[in-house]
């Protein structure tokens, strides 16, 4: 065991402690940061700030004073005008004095409902200003019928049923839905990384006999092990590292779009998202692993390898399919092809109920893969580590594996 | 207890027979030359000894027994094609491979600094093992093969990429080693090395064993009847009992007739007046044998 752990230690410092990795590391955050600044800058550019009418039938608000806050640069304080009738209001908006008003219909505590009228669509800003000023306002509702003012006070909230009403998406779970796409990128982006790493350090310790000197000190399977836990644990590093900066945006940008701060995970969903992509990245690195040692040269390592991670990406091709039909015939054959399954699975249940058995025999089989998939890699850099110059094929690797 | 006791093996690649029905023992205190001509079958036996494949028959023990994973602790290797890491720095390297072999790392913290000093290469520690010049890496190389004080150690070309002091240094460290108990497997080209530190010797070729014993005896067997020289006054040309008279560099080397006994040449040269610094019967050189016997059964092969 000593000795496993020090290949770990050995991969791990050789890879993470690098620029080359500090810059892969910092390069994604900084890329997101640079988007969201630049998505910052042009909203704030682009909001308006131009006063909103209301027109009270209702009789609810009893004063509209003008803002007491003055918001940020990306939730500007809107001033709110009365007015009497709704021709005044019209003409103002289209001489351009304000941006819209709302109507508040005479049966607006019965029913919640107000009528909004643009010519361009407000920011969301607005909205919730607008319901802000509504709620302050309904205090002197407080005392007729219960059922009203909690309706009042609870405002709007959009919830889209599934059709067998098994499942339902608030609007304030947006994430669900997205949540598979970032996580399937960066999943396939961390696992091709350390993959990548796996495959040149097997290919270079081949080429630079570096190898033969360390199998004479540890068994082949111990190597293995020990080279795809540490790049694992790299490409971790790096995951985990990435997850901080995320929860880091996702706090602060819930400064400014509280939708952000709404941001939590279901306890199933972490679990059946670790019981997919760690063993889909066991196996994803065993495979480079077996690669690494059956070709001769880092090129043609890496374009056998950009085969595995092509296959890995069909399900993102197959999203819209998936959004449609997450429980039809293709996305479930996907979900069970070791290569494809903990993306697709990942995306259906974004979508549906994936049935529980389905969900058991995919993670069954993926961690049968991996296993099935450390083992060929053993065998395959067992034969392969010695033959320089010369290619293994699989049929050899099988073959020859148990006599070498 | 014999360290490496190779009986009967044998290896097929493909077609090809590597290694046939090969045995020999290797005990403690020796250095063992492994020699062969390019595709005897010496790195293929060498990798059989080290498990790193397997023979098709026969039997190997190394240490008393089949090879685990603590004898490999046992065991300094340096390949033919040499090894390192080549991105990292030369301390971590070899820590590193150090802790392969089961050392802790303040113990080879310490072992290691004594080595790199006395190879003159302490002040490079630091320097990433692609820096080094090829000389360096192959001292680096022997650092890592002897560090943890193995029991056997196995090298294949020592002395290539070594300048003449540190060809010095490293055969003195490698009699040093023997003197301790340990043994030494030398796989190498150069004879005049072998002639110099090993006591027994193996000739393979085409995987079969050719020569095998002590190096005294084997270059008994191929003694010539001539005699080496070395008068302070040129000898004549011709001298009773000897068919040739070849001048070397200040000696002579004296090709026998047929009956004639060294001892009886000897008695003549005196009696005719003939004063010598030096006589000796002419041991054939272990390259001459070399050839010798691998050039034989090359013709044999081809005739």
């Amino acid at each position: 065991m000593a000795k496993i752990w020090q290949i770990i230690k050995h991969e791990y410092i050789k890879h993470v402690f690098t620029k080359r990795f500090l810059f892969g590391l910092l390069s994604l955050p900084l890329m997101i940061c640079l988007m969201f600044a630049v998505v910052l800058i042009v909203t704030a550019f682009s909001l308006n700030t131009e006063p909103v009418g209301i027109i009270d039938h209702a009789g609810i608000l009893q004063e509209i004073s003008p803002p007491t806050e003055k918001g940020s640069p990306f939730n500007p304080q809107i001033t709110f005008l009365s007015y009497d009738s709704e021709d005044q209001a019209n003409s103002d908006l289209n001489a351009g004095t304000i941006q819209a008003y709302y109507v508040i219909p005479e049966n607006y505590p019965q029913n919640t409902q107000v009528i909004l009228t643009f010519n361009e669509e407000p920011d969301s800003g607005v909205q919730s200003q607008f319901t802000q000023l509504i709620r302050t306002n309904l205090e002197p509702f407080r005392d007729m019928d219960p059922q009203i003012w909690e309706r009042l006070q609870s405002g709007n909230n959009i919830t889209t049923l599934s059709l067998d009403n098994s499942r339902e998406v608030k609007q304030d779970q947006w994430y669900l839905i997205l949540l598979p796409f970032i996580a399937g990128i960066l999943f396939i982006v961390v696992v091709m990384t350390s993959g990548g790493y796996l495959l040149q350090a097997v290919v270079e310790e081949k080429e630079n006999r570096t190898m033969e000197i360390v199998v004479t000190s540890v068994s082949p399977n111990k190597l293995m092990a020990g080279k795809i836990i540490g790049n694992i644990s790299v490409g971790l590093t790096q995951l985990i590292a990435w997850l901080i900066f995320g929860w880091i945006a996702l706090k602060v940008g819930g400064r400014f779009w509280p939708i952000l701060g709404e941001f939590s995970l279901p306890m199933n969903y972490i679990l059946i998202l670790l019981l997919t992509l760690l063993p889909a990245f066991i196996m994803v690195a065993a495979i480079m692993a077996a690669i690494g040692s059956t070709m001769t040269e880092i090129q043609e390592a890496q374009q056998v390898s950009s085969l595995v991670s092509l296959s890995m990406t069909v399900p993102f091709y197959f999203s819209n399919m998936f959004m449609m039909n997450p429980n039809g015939p293709f996305a479930t054959a996907l979900s069970f092809f070791p290569l494809t399954s903990a993306l697709t699975l990942l995306m259906r249940i974004g979508f549906t109920v994936v049935p529980t058995w389905q969900i058991v025999v995919i993670i069954a089989i993926l961690i049968l893969s991996a296993l099935a998939a450390v083992w060929f890699a053993g065998r395959a850099f067992r034969l392969g580590m010695l033959q320089y110059g010369k290619k293994l094929s699989i049929k050899e690797v099988l073959r020859r594996g148990q006599k070498a | 207890m014999t360290i490496v006791n190779v009986s009967d093996i044998s290896k097929k690649f493909g077609e090809l027979k590597a290694v046939d029905q090969l045995s020999f023992e290797v005990q403690p205190g020796e250095i063992f030359g492994l020699l062969g001509p390019n595709g005897a079958g010496k790195t293929t036996t060498i990798r059989m000894i080290l498990d790193i494949f397997e023979p098709d028959s026969g039997e190997i023990q190394v240490l008393g027994g089949s090879m685990t994973e603590e004898k490999k602790n046992q065991i300094g290797y340096i390949p033919e094609e040499r090894g390192l890491y080549q991105d990292i720095p030369l301390e971590r390297c070899l820590t590193f491979l150090a802790s392969l072999k089961g050392m802790p790392e303040n113990q080879s913290k310490s072992e290691l600094e004594a080595y790199m000093k006395r190879f003159d290469l302490y002040e490079y520690r630091n320097q990433k093992v692609k820096e080094l010049s090829k000389g360096m890496q192959q001292k680096a190389q022997l650092i890592s093969a002897l560090v943890h004080d193995p029991q056997l150690v196995i090298i294949d070309e020592p002395f290539t990429s070594l300048d003449p002091v540190n060809t010095e240094m490293v055969k003195d460290l490698l009699v040093s080693k023997r003197d301790e108990g340990k043994a030494i497997i030398m796989s190498t080209h150069q004879m005049n090395q072998v002639e110099e530190l090993c006591d027994r010797i193996l000739l393979i070729d085409h995987g079969h064993r050719v020569l095998y014993g002590s190096l005294q005896e084997i270059q008994k067997q191929f003694t010539s009847r001539d005699i080496l020289v070395t008068p302070i006054d040129p000898l004549p040309e011709t001298i009773e009992g000897v068919s040739e008279v070849k001048k070397l560099n200040g000696r002579y080397r004296l090709i026998l007739e047929e009956q004639a006994q060294p001892n009886q040449i000897l008695k003549n040269l005196i009696n005719s007046g003939f004063e010598l610094t030096e006589f000796e019967i002419a041991v054939p050189p272990l390259n001459e044998i070399f050839i010798q016997v691998v050039g034989k059964k090359e013709d044999e092969q081809h005739g």
